[in-house]
């Protein structure tokens, strides 16, 4: 008994964060850098899983191989949409800090994604070379794309929705239950639902389609149309938290903003502009990056509903880390494209980190 | 009380003399939740499959086997996954083009020492089934059956638009003729002519694959040199696209689609394995389903030479297993390959002779139509990256079809990828 009283403060924290820190440990901090350790070998999984002696360290070949290629030259033309976007970027970002307009921290994160999106479109093999891996590229490519719709569409509904649930009558939180019912939902569930309302024979969207005497869209299988299908399918799985937290936003919102706003005559869409909008950019913020960073991970979705197709508009990167682990079984080269996942996660995580501590 | 507890603890240590050999079991072919133990009765390969396990797992005295989730999609994934963990399933299924991978990293064992005990006779598979097993003179599981694409052919839709002779299909035996007669078929029935999953699962590569072997061509060599973008593999994908160009066919459909598109008779014919011959056989036996004449017919010869993609499925034990364990999956073995009368009722061909030479085999539905099959089955090069090339094919020739790239470019693409894949 004596004993307890003898643990001091910091004693007793460190005993109440071990079993926290032993699970971190073991199952994060480990296995990065392992993995970290394998993207520097030629590993083959079955190889090594049957005779330990069977890899072979290459050191950075294995991030040569998927990212670079033979004779990689680099030029300001070779995709001038991106790169005049880019240029345009980082001038408005000089223009904008000088002003006074963005803090020192967003102006810097602008400017510099602006100067990547300047250099890195412009690489591209010269005449008679090429990429080592021809499908790394577009992969991320998809990957971004997706990412883009996916997080402004996610944010945008769920923003809406909330401003249109966030009342205390029965049939508002029956509906916010509804609205929230598809997150539960996992992923087999979700594409299989969507897969069926997708449909050209049999789905719903193809059944109203040809009710207007339309012809019925081949969702899944047609290029233009299979990542909108993708986006659309997870914009309404992941609705419901972006929904929840921007709920919590507005509740903390003072009633008493509202009413001195109504005396001024600023209601409905007015107030939602010039009240709700400016009071939730913390919350806004917090949402769109936790989606960033959800949504790069994503997998089951093309996984399911297209198998990456087609013609691999839909491939991903972790469905591509997948196919070369496992299906390939070439666990290096699957490690190294871990660790460039990583690294843009990693961006948005510290964007995220400093966002938080600036407005403190 | 106690007593009573005792006695009957008792009684049951007596009841049950041995503790069970626990076998799990991994498989794909999809789920069945109510087989049961008669092997005669089900139908469809999942269905079959399960009652022989199940009958196996009540008839082996001392077995108890547990089936592993059998989803089709990540099954490979899955296994290596598990080989890599150190605990695959004690048996499980494969097919032949996965031998290379498995038996030349050890992973599978050789099992032509136990065979005879466990009582199975490789006197009496067939040739090609025992080669399917095979490896560096090794043999390295048990084969199950020879599948292969077929024509499943609408007849009702065949004959008003004049393509039946003699109670059989009349099919193309060039590219011209093949464009000739779709032309014909879509202005007499206002159908497609063919359909067949060219969007996702990987049909329209082994349709390809059959048309360049056709032509004596192959997509690599046996020294490992990829042959792609030859003259022979742009006629075997022309063969193809001019059916799309045309509008004679629908490039879009996958495989659930295309299956329906043909058992709703909106399709002459249907391009797919033997594995759905019990299924399409039962399906036009409906009243509610528009296919109600249905025929089966070999994969016709547009070239030179009879050629049609075809695999096995084969059942094999991992090498770490021994003792109690081995002697246990060898019977289990055994039992499926006495039961291979049952699983070629899905339509897939026999590997044991005796079987192949039974009334019982000979007079399944449909088994008569497609007896040239056998002597046409081809497959690629053994690869240990089969799996990755066939993922190239796939993309470079759905780039064709449904994006509009051009066939030298996608062919060229695909020899420079899959020359990477041999090369690595």
């Amino acid at each position: 008994m004596a004993s307890r009283s003898k643990l001091s403060q910091t004693q007793a924290a460190w005993l109440l964060l071990a079993p926290f820190l032993a699970t971190y440990t073991l199952f994060l901090i480990y296995p990065f850098f392992r993995g970290v350790w394998i993207s520097l070998y030629d590993w083959n999984l079955l190889a090594v899983a049957f005779n330990p002696d069977a890899k072979e360290f290459v050191g950075m070949r294995n991030y040569e191989r998927v990212m670079w290629g033979k004779d990689i030259t680099w030029s300001v033309l070779n995709a001038p949409v991106l790169q005049t976007l880019g240029l345009i970027g980082v001038v408005l970002s000089i223009i904008l800090s000088r002003m006074g307009r963005l803090s020192r921290f967003n102006a810097i994160a602008l400017g510099i994604g602006s100067v990547l999106l300047v250099i890195l479109p412009g690489f591209h093999p010269a005449e008679g070379g090429r990429w080592y891996d021809r499908r790394f590229w577009p992969t991320v490519g998809n990957t971004l794309v997706f990412v883009g719709f996916t997080v402004p569409g996610v944010t945008i509904s769920a923003l809406v929705l909330a401003a249109a649930l966030n009342r205390e009558t029965r049939a508002m939180s029956i509906l916010r239950t509804l609205f929230f019912l598809s997150q539960v939902l996992s992923v087999t569930v979700v594409t299989l639902i969507w897969q069926i309302m997708f449909s050209p024979r049999q789905g719903l969207i193809a059944n109203i389609t040809e009710t207007f005497g339309g012809t019925p869209i081949n969702w899944l299988t047609d290029q233009q149309f299979a990542m909108a299908a993708i986006v659309i399918a997870t914009v309404w799985w992941s609705l419901g938290i972006a929904m929840i937290l921007f709920l919590a936003g507005l509740q903390d919102i003072s009633k008493d903003i509202y009413e001195a706003a109504a005396l001024d005559n600023a209601k409905g869409a007015r107030a939602f502009w010039y009240i709700t909008l400016p009071n939730l950019t913390r919350t806004i913020s917090v949402v769109v990056i936790l989606q960033i960073i959800l949504h790069f991970q994503v997998f089951g979705q093309p996984h399911l509903m297209t198998r990456g197709g087609p013609n691999d508009t839909t491939q991903v990167l972790v469905r591509y880390i997948y196919q070369t682990g496992f299906r390939d079984s070439e666990l290096g080269r699957a490690s190294a494209m871990a660790v460039f996942l990583f690294l843009i996660m990693g961006s948005f995580s510290i964007i995220q980190f400093v966002i938080g501590r600036e407005k403190d | 009380m106690k007593y009573v507890l005792l006695t009957a603890a008792m009684a049951a240590g007596v009841a049950t003399t041995a503790p069970a050999q626990e076998i799990t079991l991994g498989r794909f072919f999809g789920a069945c939740e109510d087989a049961g133990t008669d092997t005669t009765k089900t139908a469809g390969e999942a269905c079959i499959i399960q009652s022989i396990i199940n009958a196996a797992d009540a008839e082996l005295d001392g077995i108890s086997i547990t089936t592993l989730p059998t989803d089709w999609g990540n099954y490979y994934d899955q296994i290596k996954a598990a080989y890599a963990g150190g605990t695959p399933p004690d048996i499980h299924v494969m097919h032949r083009h996965r031998v290379p991978e498995f038996a030349g990293l050890g992973a599978i064992a050789e099992i032509s020492g136990d065979l005879k005990a466990a009582g199975i006779d490789t006197s009496d598979w067939a040739p090609a089934a025992l080669d399917a097993v095979s490896y560096n003179g090794g043999i390295y599981g048990v084969p199950m059956d020879f599948h292969a694409n077929l024509w499943h052919v609408n007849m009702d839709l065949m004959a008003e638009a004049g393509l039946v002779e003699d109670g059989k299909p009349v099919l193309p035996t060039s590219p011209a003729e093949l464009l000739a007669q779709a032309q014909q078929f879509k202005d007499a029935t206002g159908q497609d002519y063919l359909a067949a999953d060219f969007a996702q699962f990987p049909i329209g590569v082994r349709v390809v694959l059959a048309l360049m072997w056709q032509q004596d061509a192959n997509i690599f060599t046996d020294d490992g040199t990829a042959t792609i973008n030859s003259a022979a593999g742009q006629s075997a994908v022309t063969a193809i696209t001019q059916l799309f160009d045309a509008d004679l066919a629908n490039p879009q459909l996958n495989y659930a689609d295309s299956q329906q598109a043909f058992l709703n008779g909106e399709a002459g014919i249907l391009v797919n394995g033997t594995w759905v011959v019990d299924f399409y056989t039962a399906e036009a036996a409906k009243e509610e389903v528009g296919l109600d004449n249905y025929y089966v017919a070999d994969f016709p010869t547009l070239f030179a030479t009879g050629a049609t993609w075809a695999d096995s499925h084969m059942w094999a034990i991992p090498a770490s297993l021994d003792g109690d364990g081995r002697a246990a999956a060898l019977k289990v073995l055994a039992f499926i390959n006495d039961h291979n009368i049952d699983w070629a009722r899905t339509g897939h061909m026999a590997v044991r002779t005796s079987v192949i030479e039974s009334e019982a085999y000979q007079r399944l539905p449909h088994r008569d139509e497609y007896t040239g099959t056998a002597a046409i089955a081809r497959d690629t090069p053994p690869s240990k990256r089969y799996g990755a090339i066939q993922d190239v094919l796939n993309r470079e020739l759905q780039a064709i079809w449904l994006t509009g790239k051009e066939v030298e470019a996608a062919l060229a693409d695909a020899e420079i990828e899959v020359q990477d894949l041999l090369d690595r």
